[in-house]
């Protein structure tokens, strides 16, 4: 998929100095490195939550935990909310990447429509989490800290679990407690990995409310170059790229 | 509108003037928007649209149907190889990662060889812990005064 890169002469020269070795700005190179940091605190989160779920004898089913849709009242259908929401964050990605691309070439105009796409897209993806947020917090009766109460009755939770498999509904009879507490960390992490994800998106929202009015100002059309459409992109995709690892880990595994 | 400057950027331009005279070839300045080039990028950009579409309806289409059904193991290895597909052409054709020169491009790689040794080694002792407290003395004494208890 990297296209392979064949080093020329000019490229051997690269570290002579007077010019940028990477072929790469200051700052771009400066984004990549705060992004990289990113990277290590979702991995730090998504691995302890896998950690956590390796600790745990039963684990609840995404198939019987996600399987609302809005409108759809008691409805079984598994993952397809969720997958509406990857859609539309993979299409919000591919309008801020054409965004990017009309500013390599100047292109105004197009800047600000691509622009205004990817902002419609971020928003309706904090939308869809909103209701999936409610939606789950009506199932758990709060967010962080449910399920802790030693009474509980057993159905409030047995339901997050694989009907179809006769050990989980083993494990489940014989020790509730150990099902409970899965029951409990499974949201914690939920809440905590996806809250910190649409905080992302949030800020990722206002940074390119940020740009599209300075796109619109004429401010980047002054400074001669549309870098820094490029440098939010990047974060743009970066909230998209997170995504697509928190899809696989909370819903698909 | 070119951004070109023709002149050898100085040290300062470097950081603060206008910085596009370091790219290379797509992440260059251009000034022809109609251009085959221009058209062709754009191409690349839905291509990867259509492939991230179709990795997903394929994960979502196993997850509904076959998660069950399938091998958990199987299963599982077909996700964590699809999100890492789908990961490579997020960073490598809409963050232009694979436009970049080869040094900076292991830059940005290298040290994300550290998730190896993370998930291996966290994952392992998730497990560990499991089979630990499964086997102590103390959970069998729990679950035998349960049992006596149910009885």
């Amino acid at each position: 998929m990297l296209q392979a890169t064949v080093p020329t002469a000019k490229e051997q020269n690269l570290w002579g100095g007077g010019r940028s070795p990477f072929n790469v700005s200051y700052g771009k190179i400066m984004i990549w490195f705060f992004l990289l940091s990113d990277a290590l605190t979702f991995g730090a989160l998504l691995i302890s939550y896998g950690t956590r779920r390796f600790f745990s004898q039963v684990w609840p089913d995404a198939n019987q935990v996600f399987k609302s849709f809005p409108f759809m009242g008691e409805a079984n259908l598994p993952l397809l909310f969720v997958s509406l929401m990857t859609f539309i964050l993979i299409m919000s990605s591919v309008t801020m990447v054409l965004a990017v691309h009309a500013g390599h070439y100047g292109d105004k105009k197009n800047v600000v429509k691509w622009l205004l796409w990817t902002i419609i897209g971020g928003i309706a993806f904090l939308a869809c989490q909103a209701w999936e947020w409610t939606h789950l917090h009506g199932e758990c009766n709060g967010l962080w800290g449910a399920f802790t109460d030693v009474a509980t009755p057993v159905s409030s939770f047995a339901g997050f679990f694989d009907h179809h498999s006769a050990h989980v509904q083993a494990v489940i009879a014989a020790h509730p407690l150990v099902a409970m507490e899965s029951t409990h960390q499974f949201f914690n992490f939920f809440f905590t990995i996806t809250g910190f994800h649409g905080a992302h998106v949030t800020s990722g929202v206002i940074f390119n409310i940020l740009i599209l009015i300075n796109v619109v100002n004429g401010t980047y059309e002054k400074r001669g170059h549309y870098e820094m459409v490029e440098k939010v992109g990047l974060y743009w995709h970066f909230v998209d790229l997170v995504w697509v690892f928190v899809f696989t880990c909370f819903y698909l595994l | 509108m070119s951004a070109h400057s023709n002149h050898k950027p100085s040290v300062q331009d470097l950081y603060e003037g206008d910085q596009s005279a370091l790219y290379s070839g797509v992440m260059q300045h251009h000034s022809d928007v109609a251009s085959t080039e221009s058209k062709n990028q754009v191409k690349r950009i839905w291509k990867v649209f259509w492939i991230l579409l179709v990795i997903t309806v394929v994960e979502v289409f196993m997850g509904m149907f076959l998660s069950h059904s399938m091998p958990k193991a199987l299963v599982n290895f077909f996700f964590l190889a699809l999100t890492v597909l789908k990961a490579g052409y997020i960073v490598a054709v809409f963050m232009h990662l694979g436009d970049e020169i080869k040094g900076f491009i292991l830059t940005v790689l290298i040290p994300l060889v550290l998730f190896v040794w993370f998930i291996i080694a966290f994952l392992a002792d998730g497990g560990f812990w499991l089979h630990m407290n499964n086997q102590t003395p103390a959970r069998q004494h729990i679950e035998k005064v349960q049992n006596e208890q149910k009885n």
